[in-house]
């Protein structure tokens, strides 16, 4: 029953996802455009909390549907909203190019998808003897987020280089606007 | 107090200044519970930063942004690395190895080595969103209050703007009253 429900709740979340995804490129205004686009990543943070990925899910809602949708609200704040014609861009103004490497690249993805094990197969890398491992010790030494343990403890070095990459990212930021100060 | 007062909706504004304290606890409670539930440094920060962003939009951008302390903001950018720094190579000074933490001479070192890391973390992410925020917002000026003369109406046939907006001068040094 629960599966069959969970099933059905993600068929409805995907279903959602691809609409948004589309009308995010079909919308003519770049306010509405930003707002739907906040609504694609609302669907992908339930999708992943439906898929087990706590963590996952609560990046995605943070960044996704909320950092980024302000910061690009901000960007587009310098620009004027056309007050005319529908709310869908004029098909005679798309350029027959884009949308030929659009479906070339969205093609390209789907025929790598068969290629994927199926959810929760047992024989995929993720189930091998080096998360049973990680899984136990992380229990040992009392950390019981075995993400943050595998993120910190085990992968210490790569955490340590993302951190210096947001660290670095905001400076080369502010060297760019021409900042010297944060606030 | 000098600044024009931001005049928006008041249901947005009660609604912010209602939930901002919940919001900003959740955020503090990701970052500082990463060991044991969900999430960790990075989710808190941006949560925690998203507080600051919320309170941005709905009570005006520069007074928000004249509110935040820069050096502050600085020092919490620069925390991450140092932390994270520092905690690594207190392992090898224990005797162990690099980012070692079982070595550390405190009870359960693991777990607040861990637990320092992801506040440091948390940190430098949060502040730099914030900073980033600030930053991208610096020239964008709010709808301005009745009886301002600040707005910029840029209305040219039949384009109704996004937002108000004037330039405005880089401040070197935000002015600081009250």
């Amino acid at each position: 029953m629960t599966v069959v429900v969970e099933g059905a709740l993600a068929v409805a979340l995907l279903a959602f996802v691809l609409a948004v995804a589309v009308l995010t490129a079909l919308v003519r205004d770049v306010l509405t455009a930003v707002v739907v686009f906040a609504a694609y990543s609302l669907g992908l943070a339930i999708l992943w909390e439906l898929y087990r990925a706590p963590d996952v899910g609560l990046t995605e809602a943070a960044v996704g549907a909320g950092v980024t949708t302000a910061l690009f609200l901000l960007a587009i704040s310098r620009t004027v909203r056309p007050a005319d014609s529908g709310w869908l861009v004029d098909p005679r103004s798309v350029r027959p190019r884009s949308v030929f490497v659009a479906g070339a690249v969205t093609v390209g993805l789907l025929v790598t998808v068969p290629a994927l094990p199926p959810v929760g197969a047992s024989e995929t890398a993720a189930f091998g003897p080096v998360s049973a491992f990680y899984l136990s010790d992380a229990a040992d030494r009392g950390v019981d987020n075995a993400v943050t343990a595998v993120l910190v403890v085990y992968r210490g070095f790569d955490t340590f280089g993302e951190v210096a990459v947001v660290f670095a990212a905001a400076v080369a930021a502010l060297a760019v606007l021409g900042r010297e100060a944060v606030a | 107090m000098t600044r024009t007062p931001y005049t928006d909706s008041p249901v947005v504004t009660t609604t912010v200044r209602l939930l901002a304290p919940f919001v900003l606890t959740y955020g503090l409670f990701t970052m500082f519970h990463g060991t044991s539930s969900v999430g960790g440094g990075f989710q808190g920060g941006v949560v925690a930063a998203a507080t600051v962003i919320t309170l941005a939009f709905a009570l005006g951008i520069r007074q928000t942004a004249d509110w935040l302390d820069g050096r502050a903001l600085a020092a919490l950018v620069v925390a991450g690395p140092l932390v994270f720094g520092a905690v690594a190579l207190a392992g090898v000074a224990a005797g162990g190895a690099f980012l070692q933490f079982d070595v550390l001479p405190v009870p359960k070192a693991t777990v607040y080595a861990t637990e320092a890391v992801e506040i440091g973390i948390g940190a430098t992410v949060g502040a730099v969103i914030v900073a980033l925020f600030v930053r991208l917002a610096d020239g964008y000026e709010e709808p301005s209050a009745p009886g301002s003369t600040a707005t910029a109406t840029a209305t040219d046939g039949g384009r109704e703007p996004v937002a108000a907006l004037a330039t405005h001068d880089a401040p070197g040094e935000v002015p600081r009253d009250e």
